[in-house]
Protein backbone atom coordinates (compact mmCIF):
# COMPACT_ATOMS: atom_id res chain seq x y z
CA UNK A 1 0.00 0.00 0.00
CA UNK A 2 1.16 3.52 -1.15
CA UNK A 3 0.93 6.42 1.78
CA UNK A 4 1.07 9.55 0.98
CA UNK A 5 0.80 12.53 3.70
CA UNK A 6 1.27 12.58 7.19
CA UNK A 7 -1.94 11.63 8.09
CA UNK A 8 -2.85 14.84 10.38
CA UNK A 9 -5.11 16.47 7.56
CA UNK A 10 -7.66 16.54 10.26
CA UNK A 11 -5.76 18.54 12.74
CA UNK A 12 -4.45 20.64 10.67
CA UNK A 13 -8.03 21.60 9.37
CA UNK A 14 -9.00 22.43 13.26
CA UNK A 15 -6.17 24.50 13.89
CA UNK A 16 -6.99 26.21 10.90
CA UNK A 17 -10.55 27.10 11.97
CA UNK A 18 -9.55 28.44 14.87
CA UNK A 19 -7.53 30.96 13.68
CA UNK A 20 -9.70 31.90 10.88
CA UNK A 21 -12.44 33.02 13.38
CA UNK A 22 -9.34 34.98 15.56
CA UNK A 23 -8.13 36.83 12.63
CA UNK A 24 -11.54 37.29 10.82
CA UNK A 25 -13.34 38.35 13.71
CA UNK A 26 -11.34 40.66 15.33
CA UNK A 27 -7.73 42.00 15.53
CA UNK A 28 -5.32 39.61 16.99
CA UNK A 29 -3.35 40.64 20.05
CA UNK A 30 0.57 41.09 19.40
CA UNK A 31 1.80 36.87 20.70
CA UNK A 32 -1.23 35.31 18.84
CA UNK A 33 -0.34 37.02 15.65
CA UNK A 34 3.46 36.04 16.54
CA UNK A 35 2.00 32.22 17.25
CA UNK A 36 -0.12 32.32 13.96
CA UNK A 37 3.08 33.38 12.08
CA UNK A 38 4.61 30.44 13.68
CA UNK A 39 1.66 28.12 12.92
CA UNK A 40 1.33 29.15 9.06
CA UNK A 41 5.43 28.71 8.77
CA UNK A 42 5.06 25.69 10.12
CA UNK A 43 4.30 23.96 6.68
CA UNK A 44 2.20 25.09 3.56
CA UNK A 45 -0.32 23.20 4.19
CA UNK A 46 -1.21 25.17 7.22
CA UNK A 47 -1.46 28.20 5.33
CA UNK A 48 -3.84 25.94 2.99
CA UNK A 49 -5.88 24.68 5.49
CA UNK A 50 -6.21 28.91 6.53
CA UNK A 51 -6.77 30.85 3.39
CA UNK A 52 -9.56 27.83 3.07
CA UNK A 53 -11.13 28.45 6.70
CA UNK A 54 -11.28 31.62 5.58
CA UNK A 55 -12.90 31.13 2.69
CA UNK A 56 -15.69 28.91 3.66
CA UNK A 57 -16.28 31.48 6.52
CA UNK A 58 -16.87 34.37 4.11
CA UNK A 59 -18.82 31.96 1.64
CA UNK A 60 -21.60 31.51 4.67
CA UNK A 61 -22.04 35.09 4.34
CA UNK A 62 -23.16 34.68 0.56
CA UNK A 63 -25.62 32.00 1.05
CA UNK A 64 -26.95 33.82 4.19
CA UNK A 65 -27.52 36.90 2.23
CA UNK A 66 -29.21 34.47 -0.29
CA UNK A 67 -31.70 33.23 2.28
CA UNK A 68 -32.96 36.55 3.32
CA UNK A 69 -33.08 38.32 -0.14
CA UNK A 70 -36.56 37.97 -1.56
CA UNK A 71 -37.11 35.43 -4.23
CA UNK A 72 -36.20 36.25 -7.86
CA UNK A 73 -39.02 35.28 -8.79
CA UNK A 74 -40.99 38.24 -7.37
CA UNK A 75 -38.54 41.04 -8.82
CA UNK A 76 -39.55 41.55 -12.19
CA UNK A 77 -37.34 44.05 -14.39
CA UNK A 78 -37.88 47.57 -14.18
CA UNK A 79 -39.25 49.29 -17.58
CA UNK A 80 -35.63 51.78 -17.46
CA UNK A 81 -33.83 48.65 -17.18
CA UNK A 82 -35.13 47.28 -20.47
CA UNK A 83 -32.87 49.43 -22.28
CA UNK A 84 -30.06 47.20 -20.99
CA UNK A 85 -31.48 44.05 -21.86
CA UNK A 86 -31.48 44.89 -25.73
CA UNK A 87 -27.84 46.13 -24.24
CA UNK A 88 -26.80 42.85 -22.96
CA UNK A 89 -29.02 40.78 -25.66
CA UNK A 90 -26.61 42.59 -28.62
CA UNK A 91 -23.21 42.61 -26.78
CA UNK A 92 -24.11 38.93 -26.40
CA UNK A 93 -24.65 38.26 -30.13
CA UNK A 94 -21.59 39.91 -30.92
CA UNK A 95 -19.47 37.88 -28.17
CA UNK A 96 -21.12 34.77 -29.50
CA UNK A 97 -21.68 34.95 -33.37
CA UNK A 98 -18.12 35.97 -34.90
CA UNK A 99 -19.41 35.87 -37.70
CA UNK A 100 -22.21 35.44 -40.33
CA UNK A 101 -25.23 36.60 -37.75
CA UNK A 102 -28.59 36.20 -39.29
CA UNK A 103 -30.27 38.05 -37.01
CA UNK A 104 -33.23 40.59 -38.63
CA UNK A 105 -34.15 42.47 -36.11
CA UNK A 106 -37.56 43.53 -37.53
CA UNK A 107 -38.19 40.18 -37.90
CA UNK A 108 -37.24 39.32 -34.72
CA UNK A 109 -35.98 36.19 -36.24
CA UNK A 110 -32.21 34.61 -34.53
CA UNK A 111 -31.14 31.52 -36.53
CA UNK A 112 -27.39 29.94 -35.52
CA UNK A 113 -25.35 28.01 -37.68
CA UNK A 114 -23.94 24.32 -37.61
CA UNK A 115 -21.14 25.26 -35.39
CA UNK A 116 -21.99 27.86 -32.97
CA UNK A 117 -24.74 28.06 -29.49
CA UNK A 118 -26.24 31.16 -29.00
CA UNK A 119 -27.47 32.81 -25.99
CA UNK A 120 -30.11 35.69 -26.43
CA UNK A 121 -31.86 37.89 -23.53
CA UNK A 122 -34.94 39.18 -24.36
CA UNK A 123 -36.42 42.39 -23.47
CA UNK A 124 -38.28 41.01 -20.16
CA UNK A 125 -35.07 39.13 -19.05
CA UNK A 126 -35.79 35.79 -20.49
CA UNK A 127 -33.55 34.17 -21.99
CA UNK A 128 -33.00 31.45 -24.81
CA UNK A 129 -30.30 29.38 -25.92
CA UNK A 130 -30.24 28.49 -29.22
CA UNK A 131 -28.36 25.13 -30.52
CA UNK A 132 -26.06 24.98 -33.75
CA UNK A 133 -28.49 24.89 -36.92
CA UNK A 134 -31.83 26.27 -35.16
CA UNK A 135 -33.83 29.40 -35.60
CA UNK A 136 -36.22 30.79 -33.63
CA UNK A 137 -38.38 33.84 -34.22
CA UNK A 138 -39.45 35.59 -31.31
CA UNK A 139 -42.68 37.74 -31.00
CA UNK A 140 -43.31 39.84 -28.18
CA UNK A 141 -46.77 41.91 -27.57
CA UNK A 142 -48.38 43.46 -24.77
CA UNK A 143 -50.25 40.43 -23.47
CA UNK A 144 -48.60 37.74 -24.72
CA UNK A 145 -44.74 36.39 -25.03
CA UNK A 146 -44.43 34.07 -28.10
CA UNK A 147 -41.51 32.49 -29.05
CA UNK A 148 -41.91 30.31 -32.40
CA UNK A 149 -39.30 28.04 -32.98
CA UNK A 150 -38.40 27.33 -37.06
CA UNK A 151 -35.65 24.72 -36.50
CA UNK A 152 -33.42 22.67 -34.51
CA UNK A 153 -33.21 23.07 -30.77
CA UNK A 154 -33.72 25.92 -28.24
CA UNK A 155 -34.12 25.68 -24.51
CA UNK A 156 -35.40 28.63 -22.20
CA UNK A 157 -35.32 30.42 -18.74
CA UNK A 158 -38.61 32.28 -18.65
CA UNK A 159 -38.79 35.20 -16.41
CA UNK A 160 -41.81 35.65 -14.32
CA UNK A 161 -45.11 37.62 -15.69
CA UNK A 162 -47.72 36.03 -14.77
CA UNK A 163 -49.90 38.48 -16.85
CA UNK A 164 -47.92 38.24 -20.00
CA UNK A 165 -47.93 34.32 -20.82
CA UNK A 166 -45.04 32.89 -22.55
CA UNK A 167 -45.52 30.51 -25.36
CA UNK A 168 -43.37 28.79 -27.59
CA UNK A 169 -44.73 27.31 -30.40
CA UNK A 170 -42.97 24.48 -32.91
CA UNK A 171 -44.60 22.96 -35.76
CA UNK A 172 -48.25 21.99 -34.01
CA UNK A 173 -46.84 21.80 -30.72
CA UNK A 174 -47.34 25.23 -28.28
CA UNK A 175 -45.79 25.29 -24.81
CA UNK A 176 -46.70 27.37 -22.46
CA UNK A 177 -45.21 28.19 -19.51
CA UNK A 178 -44.36 30.20 -16.51
CA UNK A 179 -41.51 31.47 -14.82
CA UNK A 180 -39.68 28.05 -15.53
CA UNK A 181 -37.08 26.80 -17.36
CA UNK A 182 -36.99 24.20 -20.39
CA UNK A 183 -36.18 23.35 -23.79
CA UNK A 184 -38.02 22.32 -27.25
CA UNK A 185 -36.05 20.75 -29.80
CA UNK A 186 -37.46 19.86 -33.55
CA UNK A 187 -35.84 17.09 -35.31
CA UNK A 188 -37.78 15.63 -38.75
CA UNK A 189 -40.98 15.53 -37.86
CA UNK A 190 -40.62 15.23 -33.88
CA UNK A 191 -41.09 18.04 -31.51
CA UNK A 192 -39.35 17.26 -28.02
CA UNK A 193 -40.07 19.25 -25.08
CA UNK A 194 -37.91 18.70 -21.91
CA UNK A 195 -38.92 20.56 -18.64
CA UNK A 196 -35.26 21.62 -16.09
CA UNK A 197 -37.43 23.65 -13.91
CA UNK A 198 -41.01 24.55 -12.95
CA UNK A 199 -44.14 23.29 -15.16
CA UNK A 200 -45.21 23.60 -18.33
CA UNK A 201 -48.68 22.86 -20.24
CA UNK A 202 -48.09 21.90 -23.78
CA UNK A 203 -50.74 21.61 -26.77
CA UNK A 204 -50.35 19.48 -29.35
CA UNK A 205 -53.03 20.45 -31.60
CA UNK A 206 -54.76 16.83 -31.95
CA UNK A 207 -57.93 17.86 -29.81
CA UNK A 208 -56.62 16.55 -26.99
CA UNK A 209 -56.69 19.14 -23.79
CA UNK A 210 -53.36 20.23 -22.91
CA UNK A 211 -50.86 17.63 -20.85
CA UNK A 212 -48.92 19.25 -17.75
CA UNK A 213 -45.28 18.71 -18.10
CA UNK A 214 -43.07 18.84 -15.23
CA UNK A 215 -39.56 19.07 -13.84
CA UNK A 216 -37.12 16.30 -15.27
CA UNK A 217 -40.23 15.07 -17.91
CA UNK A 218 -39.84 15.18 -21.72
CA UNK A 219 -42.63 15.25 -24.16
CA UNK A 220 -42.46 13.71 -27.50
CA UNK A 221 -45.46 14.68 -30.14
CA UNK A 222 -44.51 12.46 -33.00
CA UNK A 223 -46.75 11.59 -35.84
CA UNK A 224 -47.20 8.14 -34.59
CA UNK A 225 -48.61 9.78 -31.38
CA UNK A 226 -47.65 11.22 -28.31
CA UNK A 227 -46.20 10.44 -24.98
CA UNK A 228 -44.35 11.87 -21.88
CA UNK A 229 -41.65 10.36 -19.83
CA UNK A 230 -39.63 11.12 -16.73
CA UNK A 231 -35.93 11.54 -17.13
CA UNK A 232 -33.06 11.25 -14.23
CA UNK A 233 -32.17 14.51 -13.57
CA UNK A 234 -28.44 13.35 -14.73
CA UNK A 235 -29.94 12.63 -17.91
CA UNK A 236 -31.73 16.66 -18.56
CA UNK A 237 -28.44 17.93 -17.30
CA UNK A 238 -27.10 15.64 -20.20
CA UNK A 239 -29.38 16.57 -22.60
CA UNK A 240 -28.94 20.13 -22.57
CA UNK A 241 -25.09 20.56 -21.62
CA UNK A 242 -24.96 21.98 -25.60
CA UNK A 243 -25.55 25.27 -23.71
CA UNK A 244 -22.72 25.03 -21.83
CA UNK A 245 -20.74 24.81 -24.89
CA UNK A 246 -20.25 20.56 -23.71
CA UNK A 247 -21.33 17.09 -25.47
CA UNK A 248 -21.49 14.69 -22.57
CA UNK A 249 -22.23 11.02 -23.89
CA UNK A 250 -22.97 8.61 -21.29
CA UNK A 251 -23.17 5.18 -22.30
CA UNK A 252 -24.23 6.41 -25.98
CA UNK A 253 -23.34 4.66 -28.90
CA UNK A 254 -20.16 5.76 -30.76
CA UNK A 255 -22.44 6.48 -33.84
CA UNK A 256 -24.71 8.94 -32.30
CA UNK A 257 -22.38 10.12 -30.27
CA UNK A 258 -20.49 11.10 -34.08
CA UNK A 259 -23.45 12.57 -35.25
CA UNK A 260 -23.76 14.89 -32.17
CA UNK A 261 -20.06 15.65 -32.46
CA UNK A 262 -20.51 16.58 -35.93
CA UNK A 263 -23.32 18.76 -36.04
CA UNK A 264 -20.63 20.99 -34.84
CA UNK A 265 -17.52 20.33 -36.27
CA UNK A 266 -16.19 21.67 -39.20
CA UNK A 267 -14.13 17.96 -39.99
CA UNK A 268 -16.48 15.06 -39.49
CA UNK A 269 -15.64 12.03 -37.64
CA UNK A 270 -16.33 8.93 -39.65
CA UNK A 271 -16.77 5.31 -38.36
CA UNK A 272 -16.75 2.49 -40.95
CA UNK A 273 -16.65 -0.84 -39.41
CA UNK A 274 -20.34 -1.18 -38.25
CA UNK A 275 -19.37 -2.86 -34.59
CA UNK A 276 -17.10 -0.79 -33.84
CA UNK A 277 -20.18 2.46 -34.27
CA UNK A 278 -22.28 0.03 -32.17
CA UNK A 279 -19.82 0.18 -28.96
CA UNK A 280 -21.12 2.46 -26.02
CA UNK A 281 -18.62 5.47 -25.30
CA UNK A 282 -18.79 8.23 -22.29
CA UNK A 283 -16.79 11.29 -22.45
CA UNK A 284 -17.49 14.81 -22.63
CA UNK A 285 -16.06 16.96 -25.21
CA UNK A 286 -16.25 20.71 -26.12
CA UNK A 287 -17.93 21.48 -28.84
CA UNK A 288 -16.39 21.81 -31.96
CA UNK A 289 -13.34 19.38 -31.08
CA UNK A 290 -14.23 16.49 -33.76
CA UNK A 291 -10.34 15.58 -33.36
CA UNK A 292 -10.67 15.78 -29.26
CA UNK A 293 -13.15 13.38 -29.75
CA UNK A 294 -11.84 11.07 -32.31
CA UNK A 295 -8.88 10.61 -30.60
CA UNK A 296 -10.09 9.91 -27.08
CA UNK A 297 -12.73 7.41 -28.91
CA UNK A 298 -9.09 5.63 -30.31
CA UNK A 299 -7.76 5.74 -27.30
CA UNK A 300 -10.76 4.52 -25.32
CA UNK A 301 -10.83 1.41 -28.04
CA UNK A 302 -7.56 0.95 -28.92
CA UNK A 303 -8.06 2.11 -32.72
CA UNK A 304 -6.18 4.42 -34.85
CA UNK A 305 -7.76 7.91 -36.03
CA UNK A 306 -6.94 8.00 -40.58
CA UNK A 307 -6.97 11.64 -41.64
CA UNK A 308 -8.59 11.87 -45.08
CA UNK A 309 -9.90 14.14 -47.37
CA UNK A 310 -13.28 13.51 -46.36
CA UNK A 311 -13.27 13.66 -42.68
CA UNK A 312 -11.22 11.89 -39.88
CA UNK A 313 -12.05 8.10 -39.94
CA UNK A 314 -12.22 6.12 -36.67
CA UNK A 315 -11.11 2.20 -37.03
CA UNK A 316 -9.81 -0.45 -34.86
CA UNK A 317 -6.45 -0.81 -34.91
CA UNK A 318 -5.54 -4.53 -36.68
CA UNK A 319 -4.13 -7.11 -34.22
CA UNK A 320 -5.32 -4.96 -31.29
CA UNK A 321 -4.70 -7.23 -28.17
CA UNK A 322 -7.73 -6.65 -26.87
CA UNK A 323 -10.11 -7.74 -29.72
CA UNK B 1 -6.07 42.74 -4.29
CA UNK B 2 -6.53 43.02 -0.47
CA UNK B 3 -5.92 40.08 1.79
CA UNK B 4 -10.38 40.04 1.96
CA UNK B 5 -10.39 40.47 -1.87
CA UNK B 6 -8.42 37.09 -1.95
CA UNK B 7 -10.24 35.06 0.23
CA UNK B 8 -13.11 36.22 -1.50
CA UNK B 9 -11.87 34.98 -4.91
CA UNK B 10 -11.07 31.56 -3.23
CA UNK B 11 -14.46 32.08 -1.73
CA UNK B 12 -15.93 32.53 -5.44
CA UNK B 13 -13.49 30.77 -7.70
CA UNK B 14 -12.09 27.51 -6.01
CA UNK B 15 -14.29 26.48 -2.95
CA UNK B 16 -17.52 25.45 -6.02
CA UNK B 17 -14.45 23.21 -7.79
CA UNK B 18 -13.48 21.69 -4.60
CA UNK B 19 -16.33 18.60 -4.30
CA UNK B 20 -15.51 18.06 -7.83
CA UNK B 21 -12.04 18.43 -7.48
CA UNK B 22 -12.04 15.22 -4.50
CA UNK B 23 -14.01 13.51 -6.38
CA UNK B 24 -11.81 13.58 -9.31
CA UNK B 25 -8.47 12.84 -7.67
CA UNK B 26 -9.87 9.98 -5.63
CA UNK B 27 -11.40 8.07 -8.65
CA UNK B 28 -7.28 8.38 -9.73
CA UNK B 29 -6.04 7.61 -5.80
CA UNK B 30 -8.54 4.36 -5.78
CA UNK B 31 -5.54 2.20 -5.46
CA UNK B 32 -3.79 4.29 -2.54
CA UNK B 33 -5.50 4.11 0.72
CA UNK B 34 -4.32 6.05 2.98
CA UNK B 35 -3.89 8.90 0.42
CA UNK B 36 -5.36 11.94 2.63
CA UNK B 37 -7.88 14.16 0.72
CA UNK B 38 -7.22 16.83 2.60
CA UNK B 39 -3.71 17.29 2.35
CA UNK B 40 -3.96 17.38 -1.23
CA UNK B 41 -6.34 20.01 -0.80
CA UNK B 42 -4.56 21.90 1.85
CA UNK B 43 -1.13 22.07 -0.12
CA UNK B 44 -3.28 22.72 -3.02
CA UNK B 45 -5.10 25.90 -1.48
CA UNK B 46 -1.28 27.23 -0.36
CA UNK B 47 -0.20 27.32 -4.02
CA UNK B 48 -2.83 28.78 -5.46
CA UNK B 49 -2.65 31.70 -3.10
CA UNK B 50 1.46 31.85 -3.67
CA UNK B 51 -0.02 32.60 -7.13
CA UNK B 52 -1.20 35.83 -9.35
CA UNK B 53 -4.60 35.25 -8.80
CA UNK B 54 -5.83 38.16 -11.40
CA UNK B 55 -4.22 36.13 -14.07
CA UNK B 56 -5.50 32.82 -13.52
CA UNK B 57 -7.94 32.72 -16.26
CA UNK B 58 -9.46 29.24 -15.44
CA UNK B 59 -9.49 28.89 -11.67
CA UNK B 60 -11.37 25.58 -12.13
CA UNK B 61 -8.87 23.90 -14.22
CA UNK B 62 -5.95 25.49 -12.42
CA UNK B 63 -7.34 23.72 -9.28
CA UNK B 64 -7.71 20.57 -10.60
CA UNK B 65 -3.87 21.08 -12.55
CA UNK B 66 -2.36 22.21 -8.91
CA UNK B 67 -3.48 18.62 -7.44
CA UNK B 68 -2.53 16.84 -10.12
CA UNK B 69 1.03 18.26 -9.68
CA UNK B 70 0.91 17.60 -5.81
CA UNK B 71 -0.22 14.10 -5.65
CA UNK B 72 2.19 13.36 -8.76
CA UNK B 73 5.29 14.78 -6.52
CA UNK B 74 4.48 12.79 -3.53
CA UNK B 75 4.16 9.35 -5.58
CA UNK B 76 7.83 10.62 -7.35
CA UNK B 77 8.64 10.25 -3.50
CA UNK B 78 6.99 7.37 -2.76
CA UNK B 79 9.04 5.77 -5.44
CA UNK B 80 6.96 2.11 -5.03
CA UNK B 81 4.28 3.57 -7.61
CA UNK B 82 2.84 1.59 -10.99
CA UNK B 83 4.02 2.79 -14.15
CA UNK B 84 0.06 2.27 -15.13
CA UNK B 85 -0.56 5.47 -12.54
CA UNK B 86 1.88 7.46 -13.06
CA UNK B 87 1.04 7.60 -16.72
CA UNK B 88 -2.68 8.24 -15.96
CA UNK B 89 -1.57 11.11 -13.77
CA UNK B 90 0.32 12.15 -16.69
CA UNK B 91 -2.13 12.44 -19.93
CA UNK B 92 -5.55 13.12 -17.12
CA UNK B 93 -7.95 15.24 -19.73
CA UNK B 94 -9.42 18.20 -18.05
CA UNK B 95 -12.35 19.34 -19.03
CA UNK B 96 -11.91 23.30 -18.80
CA UNK B 97 -15.55 24.32 -18.77
CA UNK B 98 -16.93 28.15 -18.68
CA UNK B 99 -16.95 29.89 -15.37
CA UNK B 100 -20.50 29.01 -13.62
CA UNK B 101 -21.42 25.83 -15.67
CA UNK B 102 -20.14 23.27 -13.05
CA UNK B 103 -22.43 25.40 -9.98
CA UNK B 104 -25.05 23.32 -10.20
CA UNK B 105 -26.14 23.94 -6.73
CA UNK B 106 -28.63 26.36 -7.11
CA UNK B 107 -29.04 28.89 -4.23
CA UNK B 108 -32.55 27.56 -2.78
CA UNK B 109 -30.04 24.00 -2.58
CA UNK B 110 -27.57 25.95 -0.85
CA UNK B 111 -29.63 27.72 1.66
CA UNK B 112 -31.07 24.41 2.37
CA UNK B 113 -27.52 22.68 2.78
CA UNK B 114 -26.76 25.55 4.76
CA UNK B 115 -29.57 25.09 7.28
CA UNK B 116 -29.28 21.64 7.54
CA UNK B 117 -25.68 21.99 8.86
CA UNK B 118 -26.81 24.35 10.88
CA UNK B 119 -29.55 21.83 12.73
CA UNK B 120 -26.11 19.36 13.33
CA UNK B 121 -24.35 21.69 15.39
CA UNK B 122 -24.52 21.46 19.01
CA UNK B 123 -26.97 24.04 20.26
CA UNK B 124 -24.37 26.67 22.11
CA UNK B 125 -22.47 26.40 19.05
CA UNK B 126 -25.76 26.90 16.81
CA UNK B 127 -27.01 29.69 19.02
CA UNK B 128 -23.50 31.80 18.66
CA UNK B 129 -22.87 30.68 14.99
CA UNK B 130 -26.75 32.49 14.32
CA UNK B 131 -25.98 35.33 15.95
CA UNK B 132 -22.99 35.58 14.22
CA UNK B 133 -23.99 35.15 10.61
CA UNK B 134 -27.46 35.72 10.59
CA UNK B 135 -28.02 38.49 13.26
CA UNK B 136 -24.60 39.87 12.42
CA UNK B 137 -23.88 40.49 16.26
CA UNK B 138 -20.59 41.42 17.54
CA UNK B 139 -19.04 39.24 18.68
CA UNK B 140 -18.98 40.98 22.50
CA UNK B 141 -22.72 41.05 22.34
CA UNK B 142 -22.84 37.54 21.47
CA UNK B 143 -20.61 36.59 24.56
CA UNK B 144 -23.22 38.87 26.76
CA UNK B 145 -26.22 37.62 25.35
CA UNK B 146 -25.14 33.92 26.11
CA UNK B 147 -23.47 34.84 29.21
CA UNK B 148 -19.80 33.42 28.49
CA UNK B 149 -16.33 34.78 27.29
CA UNK B 150 -15.88 35.80 24.13
CA UNK B 151 -12.66 33.06 23.44
CA UNK B 152 -15.60 30.57 24.37
CA UNK B 153 -17.63 32.28 21.57
CA UNK B 154 -14.47 31.77 19.52
CA UNK B 155 -14.75 28.25 20.07
CA UNK B 156 -18.00 27.76 19.03
CA UNK B 157 -17.74 29.19 15.44
CA UNK B 158 -14.86 27.74 14.97
CA UNK B 159 -16.42 24.63 15.56
CA UNK B 160 -19.23 25.60 13.69
CA UNK B 161 -16.72 26.28 10.76
CA UNK B 162 -14.89 23.21 11.14
CA UNK B 163 -18.26 21.10 10.71
CA UNK B 164 -19.11 23.01 7.98
CA UNK B 165 -16.43 22.52 6.21
CA UNK B 166 -16.16 18.81 6.97
CA UNK B 167 -20.02 18.57 5.52
CA UNK B 168 -18.95 20.68 2.24
CA UNK B 169 -16.41 17.23 1.43
CA UNK B 170 -19.04 14.76 2.02
CA UNK B 171 -21.23 16.56 0.34
CA UNK B 172 -21.83 15.77 -3.72
CA UNK B 173 -21.39 19.42 -4.81
CA UNK B 174 -21.63 19.42 -8.68
CA UNK B 175 -21.39 18.05 -11.74
CA UNK B 176 -22.02 14.40 -11.02
CA UNK B 177 -23.03 13.79 -14.73
CA UNK B 178 -19.66 14.70 -15.62
CA UNK B 179 -17.65 13.30 -12.68
CA UNK B 180 -19.52 9.67 -13.86
CA UNK B 181 -18.34 10.22 -17.25
CA UNK B 182 -15.07 11.35 -16.46
CA UNK B 183 -15.17 7.96 -13.99
CA UNK B 184 -16.23 5.83 -16.68
CA UNK B 185 -14.39 6.97 -19.55
CA UNK B 186 -11.28 7.01 -17.48
CA UNK B 187 -11.77 3.30 -16.42
CA UNK B 188 -11.92 2.40 -19.89
CA UNK B 189 -8.76 4.27 -21.07
CA UNK B 190 -7.04 2.57 -18.29
CA UNK B 191 -8.65 -0.96 -19.41
CA UNK B 192 -7.53 -1.13 -22.38
CA UNK B 193 -4.22 0.28 -22.32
Amino acid sequence: MVKIGSGDGDKVEAEAAAWAILSTERPLDQSEQQRLDAWLAAGSRNLGAFIRAQAIWSDVDRVVALDQRPQPEAVEPAPSRRWRYYAIAASLLVALVGGGTAYDRLAGRVSTGRTEVRELVLEDGSRVTLNGDSAVQVRYAAGERRLILRRGEASFSVAHDSARPFYVTAGDVTVRAVGTRFSVGMEDEDVEVTVEEGVVSVADDDGVPPRLIHRNEEFVAAPTGSRKAVLEEAEVERRLAWRRGLLIFNGDSLRSASAEVNRYSPVPVIIDDPTLARAEFVGVFRIGEGRAFASAAAQAFNGVVVERPDGLHLMRQQNSPSH
Amino acid sequence: MDHAGRIRWFAREVLPHEPDMRRWLSVRLRGLESCDLDEVVQEAYARIWGAELEKILNPRAYLFVTARHIVGEQLRRSRIVSIELMADLEVLNIVDDDEGAERRLSGQEEIARLHRIIEKLPPKCRQAFRMKKFDELPQREIAARMGVAESTVEKHLAKALRVISKEMNAEPGAAEVRARGEDRFWRWGQGRG
